[in-house]
Order: structure tokens, then C-alpha cells, then sequence
């Protein structure tokens, strides 16, 4: 009787096993399927610049209207921007590789 | 290339009926019929195969709860125990890009995400969104959300400017991205399709092979900027939970 539980006890354990052992292989692929694509991967990483750039050069263009500073307002938001656009792209990157 | 014939031809908003209200041009176009599709389609699945709400689900029924578990995993993620709250709005986006996405997919149909300001004012009802909730979090203590801490103090000057860019670039980034892939992705499919009909001979089931393929990429590229879509909005609602 007891050599029986004990097996059926058993066979719960090993089925349990195998189930967790798939769900995290599951996972695992549904995570890189997602994070790997090339063209997604690229775009990602291209927007964040332009973005940051347009915002730059808009903050620029603004200042100099207002302060009558051109052309100094754009060359230094500018560089700003390009700054604040590797930034985004280094938080992507540690965001990527935090999934990993 | 006539006009007609052109891969951009697709992209055009045409006026379904035309309606002014106040010098404002409201028409209903093509654009807002295809947003009506999708949200019918959204309201209909979901309900209707959550319907039943059958201990063992049939196969309709699992689909729309995987989505949900979808969205409510990548909230409970990303945010923890607040992002709660926000899985209404966070599912509402999910659902409206990724079948808006599918339904651009059908040939002939409109592809709504492939104009950038629909994807501006969503990105932006989502930066609006987020900043407003991080005042009512935090307060005015909000502002040191730009504020690094452990770096010497003279570059704070440099570094202040840098991080509200790089804050304000959010919603411009997060429709480029979208906007960009939709609009891509169709055009290309379009001269694609072109070439099929303009090369010699039997050499137009080259480029034919090459757009079926294609179109399975573009289905994984329209699911999967709903999903970028959702996780940036997720991320983006913990950062004003958590400032750093």
C-alpha cells in the first residue's frame, strides 16, 4: 500500500518536473523571439537618436526666436540632443541586455 | 509611374462623407472607418468569446485570455503591484494597435498606424498621461526625476539639459518607431508587389516568393510593435512611480 503512494508520489514529481522544465523552455524562446530582430532591433536604436535630435533642434530653434541668439541656441541644443540620443540608446541597450 | 500606380497610393486619407464643424475639417475618412473596424472587432471578439466563461476554455475563449495573462504579466513585470490599476489602459493600447496592425494586413485594407499622427497622439495621450501621474505621485519632487544622484556637481549644468531631452524625445520615439515599421513594411510589400507584374517572363515569381515571405514578416513586425508599444508604456508608468 505504502510502496504504492510512494510511487504514484513519484510519478507526480517527475510529471511536475517535465512541466516546469517546459514552461521555462517556453518562455525562454518567446523571449528571444522578441527581442531578436534585426529590423526592429535597428529601428529601435535609430529613432532614439532622431528623437532626441528633433527635440534638440526644435529646443534650439525656440530659444533662438525667443532670445535672438541664432545661430548659438541651435548649435548648442543640438549637441544636447545628440548627447541625450546616446544616452537613450545606452538605456535601451541595458534594458536589452537586462532581459537577457 | 502614374499617380495611381504608386506604392504610396495606399497611404492616402480619402473622405467617406464629408463634415465641417466650426472651420475644422471632422470628415469621416478611410482612416477613421479602419480605427471603427478595429474597435468593433476588439469589443466583439473579446466579448464574445469570453462569453461562455467556461471553466475549461474552448480555443476562442483561450486566445483572448491569453492576451489578457499577456498584458497582465508584462504589467505585474515591469510595474508590480501598482501597475494594477492601469491594465484597462494598457490593454486598451495593446489591443488597438496590434489589431489595427492586423487589420492594415488585410490586402486592400486602410493601415491606420501608418499615419503618424495616430501614432502621435497615442504616444502622446501616453506621455501626458505618465508625466500628470508622476506629479500626483511624487509632487513637485517629481523635477528630480532629472536629477542624477552620485555625480560630481559641475556637470549637473550639462547633465540637467540632457535629461529632459532625452525625457521630451520619449513620445517622439515611441510614434516614430511605430509609424516608421508600418509604413516601411506596406510600401515595401507594395514595389514588391510592383516588380511581379513588370518583370519579363516567368521572373515575376521571384519577387512574388519574396513578398510572400514578407508578409509573414510583417505580421511578426505588427505584433511585435504592439508589444514595444505596450512595454514602453509600462516602463514609462513605473518611471513615474519610481523616480531612478
Amino acid at each position: 500500500m505504502i510502496n504504492k503512494i510512494n510511487y504514484k508520489n513519484k510519478k507526480l514529481e517527475e510529471l511536475n518536473k517535465k512541466i516546469d522544465k517546459i514552461k521555462t523552455n517556453n518562455s525562454e524562446k518567446l523571449n528571444n523571439k522578441v527581442s531578436q530582430s534585426g529590423a526592429s532591433f535597428g529601428f529601435k536604436i535609430s529613432t532614439e537618436i532622431i528623437a532626441a535630435l528633433v527635440v534638440g533642434v526644435g529646443i534650439g530653434l525656440i530659444v533662438d526666436n525667443y532670445f535672438n541668439t541664432k545661430p548659438f541656441g541651435l548649435i548648442i541644443f543640438f549637441i544636447f540632443g545628440a548627447f541625450a540620443g546616446f544616452l537613450n540608446v545606452y538605456r535601451v541597450m541595458r534594458r536589452i541586455e537586462k532581459q537577457r | 509611374m502614374a499617380a495611381k500606380d504608386s506604392p504610396l497610393k495606399q497611404f492616402e486619407i480619402d473622405p467617406i462623407s464629408k463634415i465641417e464643424l466650426g472651420g475644422y475639417n471632422i470628415s469621416f475618412t478611410n482612416s477613421s472607418l479602419a480605427m471603427l473596424v478595429t474597435v468593433l472587432l476588439i469589443t466583439l471578439f473579446l466579448t464574445l468569446t469570453v462569453n461562455t466563461r467556461s471553466i475549461i476554455p474552448s480555443r476562442m475563449q483561450l486566445i483572448s485570455e491569453l492576451m489578457y495573462n499577456f498584458i497582465a504579466q508584462l504589467l505585474s513585470d515591469t510595474v508590480g503591484d501598482n501597475g494594477k490599476k492601469y491594465f484597462p489602459f494598457v490593454f486598451s493600447l495593446f489591443m488597438f494597435v496590434l489589431i489595427g496592425n492586423m487589420v492594415g494586413m488585410i490586402p486592400y485594407q486602410f493601415t491606420f498606424t501608418s499615419h503618424i499622427i495616430v501614432t502621435f497622439a497615442l504616444a502622446a495621450v501616453v506621455f501626458v498621461g505618465v508625466t500628470i501621474l508622476g506629479f500626483v505621485n511624487h509632487g513637485i519632487k517629481f523635477f528630480t526625476f532629472f536629477y542624477i544622484p552620485g555625480v560630481p556637481f559641475y556637470m549637473h549644468p550639462l547633465l540637467i539639459p540632457i535629461e529632459v531631452i532625452s525625457y521630451l524625445s520619449r513620445p517622439i520615439s515611441l510614434s516614430v518607431r511605430l509609424f516608421a515599421n508600418m509604413l516601411a513594411g506596406h510600401t515595401l510589400l507594395k514595389v514588391f508587389a510592383g516588380f511581379v507584374v513588370s518583370m519579363p517572363f516567368f521572373t515575376g515569381v521571384f519577387p512574388l516568393a519574396f513578398i510572400v515571405a514578407l508578409t509573414g514578416l510583417e505580421i511578426l513586425i505588427a505584433f511585435l510593435q504592439a508589444y514595444v508599444f505596450a512595454i514602453l508604456t509600462c516602463l514609462y508608468i513605473n518611471d513615474a512611480y519610481h523616480l531612478h
